[in-house]
């Protein structure tokens, strides 16, 4: 009666990488691998903090070690790369309506593209470095 | 149905999505790439750091970016770990939100020593 179903063959572990839409998709998923190593790498940053003087330097002599610096510029791209994902994910997540229109999500996203300058300005003179 | 269960594990991951998502890529220029190029030298020596960190306002807002990015990356890193083709999620389920909340534990515990 029933035919043999037809079973495309999909890598499990390889699957995303035939279609542009599927890398990017797990381009933003792995952020998260560097976002996780970047949480602990400051979590040991608060102890060493605790510890004094020169545990701190020596935490410090880490994150500016070659090792340390590749780490932090690769956690970077992926922070940005989490950033505008995100933002271009925002309009279908949250649909705002004023009166009888729906804002248009450009207005959305660029809105938050400004939030976020005003937030890394106002972090940096938070932080006294700028 | 189950769905009522979810709304704690989807508010951190939707909260700590768009806080990391804004906070993150300053704070990483300042704590990773900032000091490697010599910027700002004076800003993370441990004098200023100490008293920097020891506000409590800094430590409470600390706690939540550290807290929510850890919860956001344990959710994501568990969807990866299915995208990888690892089924077993419950066991997953355990290690990511169990290194969740070690993370989060051992902040507050870093925090209150400072």
């Amino acid at each position: 009666m029933s035919r043999k179903p037809y079973h495309r063959e999909v890598s499990k572990t390889t699957w995303f990488l035939k279609q542009s839409r599927y890398q990017h998709y797990m381009l933003h998923e792995i952020s998260s691998v560097f976002v996780a190593i970047y949480v602990g790498v400051l979590i040991v940053g608060l102890f060493r903090l605790a510890q004094g003087p020169e545990a701190w330097s020596g935490w410090l002599a880490a994150v500016t070690s070659p090792i340390g610096v590749i780490f932090h510029i690769l956690v970077f791209i992926f922070s940005i790369i989490h950033t505008t994902s995100w933002f271009k994910a925002v309009p279908q997540a949250m649909r705002i309506q004023r009166g009888e229109e729906i804002v248009p999500g450009n207005l959305i996203i660029g809105a938050h593209y400004g939030v976020w300058a005003v937030v890394s300005v106002v972090v940096l003179l938070v932080a006294g470095v700028a | 149905m189950a769905r009522s269960a979810k709304a704690v594990p989807w508010f951190l991951f939707a909260a700590g999505g768009t806080v990391i998502a804004f906070i993150l890529p300053v704070m990483i220029f300042i704590t990773g790439i900032a000091p490697a190029i010599g910027l700002f030298g004076d800003a993370l020596s441990y004098e200023t750091m100490h008293a920097f960190v020891g506000n409590w306002l800094i430590k409470l807002i600390l706690l939540g970016i550290i807290v929510l990015a850890a919860w956001h990356a344990a959710h994501r890193l568990r969807v990866c770990a299915h995208d990888f083709g690892i089924r077993a999620d419950g066991a997953v389920s355990i290690v990511v939100y169990g290194l969740a909340a070690i993370a989060s534990a051992a902040t507050v515990v870093a925090l209150l020593m400072i």
